[in-house]
């Protein structure tokens, strides 16, 4: 990976602002509405507001981690992977810096949420839980980060922003982002395990049960994360193939 | 400069490429040495993009080979020996002038200082504009600087001059004479012939992706020898004007008539000892003639 290429992706991002503010603004609002509603309750002994904020905090990493894949398809459409064929930089190396930076782009939407969770709605965890509930939601961004380069390659520049908006809409509703999984009706739960974001969302909460994180759930997310990471690089070997 | 070895800089051998029915490169055979200006010369359809395309490694031929300095385009490449200014897009309109100069020098191994080629390029002054705020002739220039930067001994240029206007034309080619000058193997193509027969030391002529003429631009202009005699002559016979001595073909244009001859001089003078014309004027046939004829679809010379 070259370090000039990623400082010049990051400037881009901050100067761009779109994805950050997005992926940051969105579930930071959704947390105050819904996990303000029901603050002080709690589910299955977990306090609403807690479960809340780090299903939102997934939200809004998921979709950067997302965006950046998503950002193949816009340099695609511009020809900047052709400009970029005639430089010693290797197509893998793009993408590898473009999963990187939806590692990269997964934190802001994490501390933010968490912050408002920790200052706004009085969540308190050990501090144990803080990290654990941070690092599996942090990892949870690699299958969606995989996803995103699928669909950087195979969306059209012209409509890579609706197809991941409707994508991640319907992984964070169906996986169990915005109602929890344990008040789904009995399908829409069957359906819930089919998503990566599922899995996700268990490996994320399942420190605020247990203490501890899941170990099925993190074997299955990485699952998802190779699986997809595969897919990913099937498009990405098929494109560069093609040219 | 650094050239491994004495193969040339590029050799093309039956280079082949077909979209469906239509074959838009046909077995061309294409071999440029170091230090040659070479224009691609042909109308659009030709065939010089899908051309370009294979050289730098950007599309894969259907058949045959191409090698640039003895090794593959994209080993070239990664050597920092090729560089290219493609016809369109590669431009990411976020960033500045410089940061992206900077970013593709940064790419390479031994680029050249990024100050020295926005100066070359004529974009030192646009240096921190973003690159999607320029017009299309300030993006073609910094097209140019980023081909310009890694400091390569083959420059490719594909239509480098498309949509600038007459003065911007002259100012991208006054810049790559200075190039040339310090010995960088320059093949652009272009449909301009002005710009062919200006620029290049070797004109290859392409049509329906083969190579029709390849060598100077005086000698791409032989192919079409003779002169045209135009000379005023209102009721002009054009049988008798075609069987004067040294006369090809004769054709009438109002009150004037356009004489194509193989020997200008014994037509002259027939002409002027046994007609009334006036007014005449004697030319050779330019390149375009030549370019005409070799272009023209089912013409042969």
């Amino acid at each position: 990976m070259n370090l000039t290429y990623l400082s010049a992706e990051i400037r881009r991002l901050v100067r761009n602002k779109r994805i950050l503010i997005f992926s940051v603004a969105m579930p930071a609002i959704l947390l105050l509405i819904f996990g303000g509603l029901n603050k002080g309750e709690t589910l299955n002994g977990v306090g609403v507001a807690a479960y809340t904020m780090v299903s939102m905090g997934l939200f809004g990493s998921m979709s950067a981690a997302m965006g950046s894949g998503g950002s193949i398809a816009v340099e695609r459409g511009l020809g900047w992977n052709r400009q970029l064929r005639l430089t010693p930089l290797s197509p893998g190396g793009y993408v590898l810096t473009k999963v990187f930076l939806s590692l990269l782009m997964a934190v802001p939407p994490l501390v933010v949420v968490y912050l408002i969770g920790a200052i706004g709605l009085d969540v308190r965890l050990p501090a144990s839980t803080w990290a654990l509930v941070g690092l599996g939601s942090w990892l949870g961004a690699l299958p969606f980060a995989a996803l995103g380069v699928v669909i950087g390659y195979v969306a059209k520049p012209d409509s890579v922003q609706q197809v991941s908006g409707l994508l991640y809409m319907l992984l964070a509703a169906f996986g169990g982002l915005w109602v929890p999984v344990e008040v789904m009706p009995h399908l829409m739960r069957s359906i819930a395990e089919f998503t990566p974001a599922y899995w996700v969302g268990q490996v994320a909460r399942s420190p605020l049960f247990h203490g501890g994180l899941s170990m099925r759930a993190v074997a299955v997310m990485l699952a998802w994360a190779v699986g997809l990471g595969l897919v990913a690089l099937r498009r990405f070997r098929a494109d560069t193939a093609r040219a | 400069m650094t050239t491994t070895s004495d193969a040339p800089a590029v050799r093309l051998a039956g280079l082949t490429k077909r979209y469906g029915q239509l074959t838009a490169v046909d077995s061309l055979d294409l071999t440029i040495r170091s230090g040659e200006v070479v224009a691609l010369l042909g109308p659009n359809g030709a065939g010089k993009s899908t051309t370009i395309d294979m050289l730098l490694g950007l599309s894969r031929p259907d058949a045959g080979t191409v090698s640039l300095y003895g090794v593959t385009p994209a080993e070239a490449i990664r050597r920092g020996q090729v560089n290219a200014l493609l016809q369109s897009g590669g431009l990411l309109p976020d960033l500045t002038v410089r940061e992206i100069v900077a970013l593709v020098a940064a790419l390479h191994d031994r680029p050249r200082p990024v100050p020295e080629v926005l100066d070359r390029a004529g974009v030192a002054e646009l240096a921190k504009r973003r690159v999607g705020e320029l017009s299309g002739g300030q993006q073609q220039r910094v097209r140019f600087a980023m081909a310009l930067v890694s400091g390569p001994d083959l420059v490719v240029l594909d239509e480098p001059t498309t949509g600038l206007d007459v003065e911007a034309r002259r100012e991208f080619w006054a810049t790559m004479r200075e190039e040339t000058r310090l010995g960088r193997t320059v093949l652009f193509a272009t449909h301009y012939l002005d710009e062919a027969d200006a620029y290049a030391d070797r004109i290859v002529l392409m049509r329906a992706g083969q190579v029709v003429a390849d060598g100077t631009a005086a000698q791409i202009k032989s192919v079409v020898s003779g002169r045209t005699i135009r000379a005023t002559l209102p009721g002009a016979d054009l049988a008798t004007l075609a069987a004067l001595p040294g006369v090809d073909a004769a054709e009438g244009r109002g009150d004037s008539v356009l004489l194509h001859c193989t020997d200008s001089d014994a037509t002259l003078r027939a002409l002027l000892a046994g007609t009334a014309a006036y007014d005449i004027e004697v030319t050779a046939r330019g390149l375009e003639d030549a370019f005409l004829a070799l272009t023209v679809e089912g013409a042969r010379s």
